[in-house]
Protein backbone atom coordinates (compact mmCIF):
# COMPACT_ATOMS: atom_id res chain seq x y z
CA UNK A 1 0.00 0.00 0.00
CA UNK A 2 1.36 3.41 -1.26
CA UNK A 3 1.89 5.53 1.68
CA UNK A 4 -0.89 8.66 1.99
CA UNK A 5 0.53 12.35 1.82
CA UNK A 6 -1.20 13.86 5.02
CA UNK A 7 -0.92 17.56 5.41
CA UNK A 8 -2.47 16.87 9.26
CA UNK A 9 0.16 14.18 9.57
CA UNK A 10 2.97 16.08 11.50
CA UNK A 11 -0.23 18.36 13.75
CA UNK A 12 -1.90 15.09 15.11
CA UNK A 13 1.42 13.68 16.12
CA UNK A 14 2.19 16.86 18.05
CA UNK A 15 -1.29 16.49 19.44
CA UNK A 16 -0.19 13.08 20.34
CA UNK A 17 2.66 14.10 22.87
CA UNK A 18 -0.09 16.47 24.10
CA UNK A 19 1.60 19.96 22.50
CA UNK A 20 -0.84 22.56 23.58
CA UNK A 21 0.33 24.14 20.45
CA UNK A 22 -0.91 21.65 18.33
CA UNK A 23 -4.16 21.10 19.97
CA UNK A 24 -5.34 24.52 19.43
CA UNK A 25 -3.57 24.58 15.99
CA UNK A 26 -5.93 21.73 15.47
CA UNK A 27 -8.69 22.92 16.42
CA UNK A 28 -8.70 25.80 14.15
CA UNK A 29 -8.24 24.23 11.23
CA UNK A 30 -10.75 21.24 11.97
CA UNK A 31 -13.60 22.64 14.08
CA UNK A 32 -14.95 24.98 11.60
CA UNK A 33 -14.91 22.33 8.74
CA UNK A 34 -16.45 20.12 11.20
CA UNK A 35 -18.80 22.63 12.51
CA UNK A 36 -19.83 23.33 8.73
CA UNK A 37 -20.36 19.47 7.83
CA UNK A 38 -22.71 18.70 10.84
CA UNK A 39 -24.38 22.07 9.95
CA UNK A 40 -25.20 21.43 6.26
CA UNK A 41 -25.80 17.85 6.97
CA UNK A 42 -28.87 18.59 9.99
CA UNK A 43 -29.46 22.77 9.55
CA UNK A 44 -29.81 22.45 12.63
CA UNK A 45 -26.97 24.84 14.64
CA UNK A 46 -27.32 23.27 17.95
CA UNK A 47 -27.28 19.85 16.62
CA UNK A 48 -24.11 21.08 14.68
CA UNK A 49 -22.02 22.07 17.76
CA UNK A 50 -22.69 18.94 19.19
CA UNK A 51 -21.61 16.75 16.42
CA UNK A 52 -18.56 19.27 16.17
CA UNK A 53 -17.52 18.77 19.90
CA UNK A 54 -18.00 14.91 19.42
CA UNK A 55 -15.71 14.94 16.35
CA UNK A 56 -13.29 16.54 18.04
CA UNK A 57 -13.41 14.50 21.30
CA UNK A 58 -12.60 11.51 18.82
CA UNK A 59 -10.42 13.27 17.05
CA UNK A 60 -8.31 13.58 20.76
CA UNK A 61 -8.86 9.92 21.21
CA UNK A 62 -7.59 8.75 17.93
CA UNK A 63 -4.84 10.90 18.10
CA UNK A 64 -1.89 8.78 19.97
CA UNK A 65 -3.32 5.84 17.60
CA UNK A 66 -2.84 7.60 14.86
CA UNK A 67 -0.39 6.11 11.87
CA UNK A 68 0.88 8.32 9.55
CA UNK A 69 1.15 7.52 5.96
CA UNK A 70 -1.80 4.86 6.16
CA UNK A 71 -4.97 7.55 5.34
CA UNK A 72 -5.92 11.21 5.75
CA UNK A 73 -6.43 12.39 8.87
CA UNK A 74 -9.20 14.78 7.43
CA UNK A 75 -10.72 11.96 5.41
CA UNK A 76 -11.19 10.04 8.57
CA UNK A 77 -12.70 12.71 10.99
CA UNK A 78 -15.31 13.32 7.87
CA UNK A 79 -16.32 10.25 8.34
CA UNK A 80 -16.48 10.26 12.49
CA UNK A 81 -18.50 13.73 11.66
CA UNK A 82 -20.53 11.81 9.08
CA UNK A 83 -21.42 8.93 11.26
CA UNK A 84 -22.18 11.24 13.93
CA UNK A 85 -24.84 12.88 11.18
CA UNK A 86 -26.45 10.30 10.41
CA UNK A 87 -26.83 8.80 13.57
CA UNK A 88 -28.93 12.13 14.35
CA UNK A 89 -31.05 11.95 11.48
CA UNK A 90 -31.78 8.46 11.88
CA UNK A 91 -33.17 9.57 15.24
CA UNK A 92 -35.42 12.20 13.23
CA UNK A 93 -36.69 9.77 10.97
CA UNK A 94 -37.76 7.89 14.11
CA UNK A 95 -39.24 10.37 15.89
CA UNK A 96 -41.34 11.80 12.37
CA UNK A 97 -42.76 8.88 11.20
CA UNK A 98 -44.70 9.37 15.12
CA UNK A 99 -45.58 13.30 14.33
CA UNK A 100 -46.64 14.72 11.38
CA UNK A 101 -44.32 17.41 10.53
CA UNK A 102 -45.27 21.50 9.70
CA UNK A 103 -44.83 21.73 5.97
CA UNK A 104 -42.14 24.68 5.14
CA UNK A 105 -42.85 27.21 2.89
CA UNK A 106 -40.86 26.04 -0.31
CA UNK A 107 -39.41 29.89 -0.46
CA UNK A 108 -40.84 33.48 -0.88
CA UNK A 109 -42.75 34.93 -3.70
CA UNK A 110 -41.06 35.88 -7.09
CA UNK A 111 -41.44 39.42 -6.71
CA UNK A 112 -40.48 39.98 -3.29
CA UNK A 113 -36.65 41.49 -3.47
CA UNK A 114 -34.01 39.80 -2.06
CA UNK A 115 -31.06 40.88 0.50
CA UNK A 116 -28.20 39.04 1.14
CA UNK A 117 -29.01 37.34 4.25
CA UNK A 118 -32.29 36.35 2.55
CA UNK A 119 -30.59 34.56 -0.53
CA UNK A 120 -28.33 32.68 2.11
CA UNK A 121 -31.35 31.20 3.82
CA UNK A 122 -32.86 30.06 0.94
CA UNK A 123 -29.78 28.67 -0.43
CA UNK A 124 -29.70 26.68 2.96
CA UNK A 125 -33.35 25.90 2.75
CA UNK A 126 -32.87 24.18 -1.03
CA UNK A 127 -30.12 22.27 0.69
CA UNK A 128 -31.98 20.88 3.44
CA UNK A 129 -34.69 19.39 1.25
CA UNK A 130 -32.19 17.54 -1.37
CA UNK A 131 -32.33 13.73 -0.68
CA UNK A 132 -30.14 12.92 2.29
CA UNK A 133 -27.49 11.44 -0.75
CA UNK A 134 -27.46 14.18 -3.05
CA UNK A 135 -27.45 16.73 -0.19
CA UNK A 136 -24.03 14.65 1.12
CA UNK A 137 -22.36 14.73 -2.24
CA UNK A 138 -22.68 18.50 -2.39
CA UNK A 139 -21.97 19.14 0.79
CA UNK A 140 -18.75 17.06 0.69
CA UNK A 141 -17.59 18.12 -2.83
CA UNK A 142 -18.74 21.74 -2.75
CA UNK A 143 -18.63 22.84 0.88
CA UNK A 144 -16.15 20.72 2.07
CA UNK A 145 -13.96 20.97 -0.97
CA UNK A 146 -12.91 16.78 -0.81
CA UNK A 147 -11.46 15.16 -3.82
CA UNK A 148 -14.15 13.57 -6.02
CA UNK A 149 -11.96 10.10 -4.84
CA UNK A 150 -12.20 11.32 -1.59
CA UNK A 151 -16.08 12.05 -1.13
CA UNK A 152 -16.70 8.91 -3.09
CA UNK A 153 -14.97 6.20 -0.50
CA UNK A 154 -16.73 8.53 2.30
CA UNK A 155 -19.88 7.57 0.65
CA UNK A 156 -19.48 4.24 -0.18
CA UNK A 157 -19.77 4.66 -3.99
CA UNK A 158 -18.27 4.77 -7.03
CA UNK A 159 -17.28 8.26 -8.42
CA UNK A 160 -19.51 7.51 -11.28
CA UNK A 161 -22.54 7.02 -8.55
CA UNK A 162 -20.95 10.31 -7.04
CA UNK A 163 -21.46 12.52 -9.88
CA UNK A 164 -25.00 11.21 -10.64
CA UNK A 165 -25.92 11.80 -7.07
CA UNK A 166 -24.24 15.18 -7.53
CA UNK A 167 -25.65 16.07 -11.11
CA UNK A 168 -29.41 15.26 -9.95
CA UNK A 169 -28.86 17.70 -6.59
CA UNK A 170 -27.44 20.10 -8.41
CA UNK A 171 -30.33 20.20 -10.92
CA UNK A 172 -33.20 20.30 -8.22
CA UNK A 173 -31.04 23.12 -6.61
CA UNK A 174 -31.10 24.75 -10.09
CA UNK A 175 -34.42 24.37 -10.35
CA UNK A 176 -35.71 25.73 -6.93
CA UNK A 177 -32.79 28.54 -6.94
CA UNK A 178 -34.03 29.91 -10.53
CA UNK A 179 -35.48 33.06 -9.47
CA UNK A 180 -32.57 33.88 -7.37
CA UNK A 181 -30.04 32.81 -9.97
CA UNK A 182 -32.07 36.08 -11.83
CA UNK A 183 -31.65 38.71 -8.95
CA UNK A 184 -28.20 37.99 -8.50
CA UNK A 185 -26.94 38.04 -12.15
CA UNK B 1 -12.33 12.49 -27.26
CA UNK B 2 -14.96 14.12 -25.21
CA UNK B 3 -18.44 15.32 -27.06
CA UNK B 4 -20.15 18.40 -26.36
CA UNK B 5 -22.76 15.76 -23.75
CA UNK B 6 -19.81 14.50 -22.09
CA UNK B 7 -18.64 18.16 -21.39
CA UNK B 8 -22.37 19.33 -20.24
CA UNK B 9 -22.61 16.09 -17.66
CA UNK B 10 -19.53 16.87 -15.96
CA UNK B 11 -19.69 20.37 -15.55
CA UNK B 12 -23.22 19.79 -14.18
CA UNK B 13 -21.87 17.42 -11.71
CA UNK B 14 -18.66 18.98 -10.75
CA UNK B 15 -19.48 22.59 -11.13
CA UNK B 16 -17.95 25.27 -13.28
CA UNK B 17 -14.38 24.91 -11.65
CA UNK B 18 -12.64 22.15 -13.91
CA UNK B 19 -10.29 21.39 -11.05
CA UNK B 20 -13.10 19.60 -9.21
CA UNK B 21 -13.98 17.26 -12.03
CA UNK B 22 -12.36 13.85 -12.50
CA UNK B 23 -8.87 13.30 -12.81
CA UNK B 24 -9.06 11.06 -15.49
CA UNK B 25 -10.87 13.42 -17.48
CA UNK B 26 -9.59 17.13 -17.16
CA UNK B 27 -7.26 16.43 -19.97
CA UNK B 28 -9.69 15.53 -22.05
CA UNK B 29 -11.85 18.29 -20.97
CA UNK B 30 -9.04 20.57 -21.71
CA UNK B 31 -8.85 19.49 -25.46
CA UNK B 32 -12.69 20.06 -25.96
CA UNK B 33 -12.55 23.35 -24.19
CA UNK B 34 -9.35 24.58 -26.51
CA UNK B 35 -11.20 23.07 -29.56
CA UNK B 36 -15.06 24.23 -28.73
CA UNK B 37 -14.03 27.59 -26.87
CA UNK B 38 -17.67 29.02 -27.06
CA UNK B 39 -19.66 26.32 -26.10
CA UNK B 40 -17.24 25.17 -22.89
CA UNK B 41 -17.55 28.64 -21.62
CA UNK B 42 -21.14 29.18 -22.02
CA UNK B 43 -21.06 26.23 -19.94
CA UNK B 44 -18.99 26.59 -17.53
CA UNK B 45 -20.30 29.79 -16.79
CA UNK B 46 -23.99 28.44 -16.07
CA UNK B 47 -22.04 25.72 -13.88
CA UNK B 48 -20.39 28.47 -12.20
CA UNK B 49 -23.42 30.32 -11.69
CA UNK B 50 -25.25 28.15 -9.40
CA UNK B 51 -21.68 27.28 -7.49
CA UNK B 52 -21.48 31.21 -6.73
CA UNK B 53 -24.88 31.08 -5.56
CA UNK B 54 -24.37 27.58 -3.43
CA UNK B 55 -21.48 30.08 -1.92
CA UNK B 56 -24.20 32.87 -0.54
CA UNK B 57 -25.30 29.79 2.28
CA UNK B 58 -23.68 31.50 5.45
CA UNK B 59 -21.13 29.61 6.81
CA UNK B 60 -20.67 28.45 10.55
CA UNK B 61 -18.39 30.50 12.53
CA UNK B 62 -17.25 28.33 15.35
CA UNK B 63 -17.68 30.50 18.79
CA UNK B 64 -15.04 31.28 21.53
CA UNK B 65 -17.18 29.24 24.16
CA UNK B 66 -17.25 25.83 21.70
CA UNK B 67 -13.61 26.09 21.30
CA UNK B 68 -12.68 26.60 24.23
CA UNK B 69 -15.19 23.58 25.57
CA UNK B 70 -13.48 21.31 22.56
CA UNK B 71 -10.40 22.70 24.00
CA UNK B 72 -10.50 21.68 27.19
CA UNK B 73 -12.04 18.33 26.38
CA UNK B 74 -8.66 17.37 24.71
CA UNK B 75 -7.34 17.50 28.04
CA UNK B 76 -10.29 15.44 29.37
CA UNK B 77 -9.52 12.67 27.07
CA UNK B 78 -5.75 12.56 28.03
CA UNK B 79 -4.03 15.14 26.31
CA UNK B 80 -1.72 16.60 28.50
CA UNK B 81 1.54 18.57 27.75
CA UNK B 82 4.24 15.66 28.00
CA UNK B 83 7.26 18.49 28.74
CA UNK B 84 10.93 17.59 28.47
CA UNK B 85 12.73 15.10 31.16
CA UNK B 86 15.06 17.88 32.88
CA UNK B 87 11.47 20.59 32.97
CA UNK B 88 9.41 18.17 35.03
CA UNK B 89 9.45 18.33 38.21
CA UNK B 90 8.75 15.05 39.24
CA UNK B 91 11.82 14.23 37.23
CA UNK B 92 13.48 16.42 39.64
CA UNK B 93 11.85 14.27 42.68
CA UNK B 94 12.53 11.11 41.59
CA UNK B 95 15.78 10.94 39.35
CA UNK B 96 18.06 13.60 39.10
CA UNK B 97 17.09 14.40 42.25
CA UNK B 98 17.51 11.20 43.93
CA UNK B 99 20.86 11.76 42.34
CA UNK B 100 21.37 14.83 43.88
CA UNK B 101 20.60 13.76 47.13
CA UNK B 102 23.01 10.81 47.17
CA UNK B 103 25.58 12.89 45.59
CA UNK B 104 24.92 15.41 49.21
CA UNK B 105 25.03 12.33 51.35
CA UNK B 106 27.96 11.26 50.42
CA UNK B 107 29.80 14.87 49.83
CA UNK B 108 28.15 14.84 54.12
CA UNK B 109 29.82 11.40 54.54
CA UNK B 110 32.91 12.29 53.84
CA UNK B 111 33.84 15.67 55.06
CA UNK B 112 31.89 14.55 58.33
CA UNK B 113 34.84 11.55 58.21
CA UNK B 114 37.92 13.66 57.35
CA UNK B 115 36.54 16.48 60.14
CA UNK B 116 36.52 13.40 62.77
CA UNK B 117 40.05 11.90 61.33
CA UNK B 118 41.31 15.52 61.90
CA UNK B 119 39.46 15.22 65.45
CA UNK B 120 41.45 12.26 66.01
CA UNK B 121 44.47 13.32 64.62
CA UNK B 122 44.62 17.11 66.73
CA UNK B 123 43.78 14.49 69.59
CA UNK B 124 46.45 12.14 68.88
CA UNK B 125 48.80 15.01 68.31
CA UNK B 126 48.34 16.77 72.06
CA UNK B 127 48.70 13.25 73.10
CA UNK B 128 51.93 12.36 71.70
CA UNK B 129 53.16 16.00 72.38
CA UNK B 130 53.09 15.12 75.87
CA UNK B 131 54.84 12.21 75.58
CA UNK B 132 58.67 13.32 75.30
CA UNK B 133 60.82 12.12 72.01
CA UNK B 134 58.03 11.11 70.62
CA UNK B 135 58.07 11.91 66.63
CA UNK B 136 54.95 13.83 65.10
CA UNK B 137 55.70 12.43 62.11
CA UNK B 138 54.39 8.82 62.87
CA UNK B 139 51.66 10.20 63.94
CA UNK B 140 50.74 12.70 61.35
CA UNK B 141 52.10 10.43 58.09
Amino acid sequence: MSRVDDPDGDLVSRVARGDSAAIQALVARKLPRMLNLAQRMLGDPAEAEDVAQEAMLRAWKQAPRWTPGQAKFDTWLHRVGLNLCYDRLRKRREVAVETVPDQIDPGPAPDRGLIAADIGKRVEAALQRLPERQKEAIVLCHYQDLGNIEAAQLMDVSVEALESLLGRGRRALRAALADLKEQTE
Amino acid sequence: MMDDIRFQDLADAWGGDTRRWPEAERASAEAFRATHADRAAAILTEAQGLDVLLDRAPRAEASAHLRARVIASAEAAGLRPRQPLFTRPAAWLSGAGWAAACAAGVLFGVQMTQGLHAQLQADSVLYQASIPAYDDLEVLG
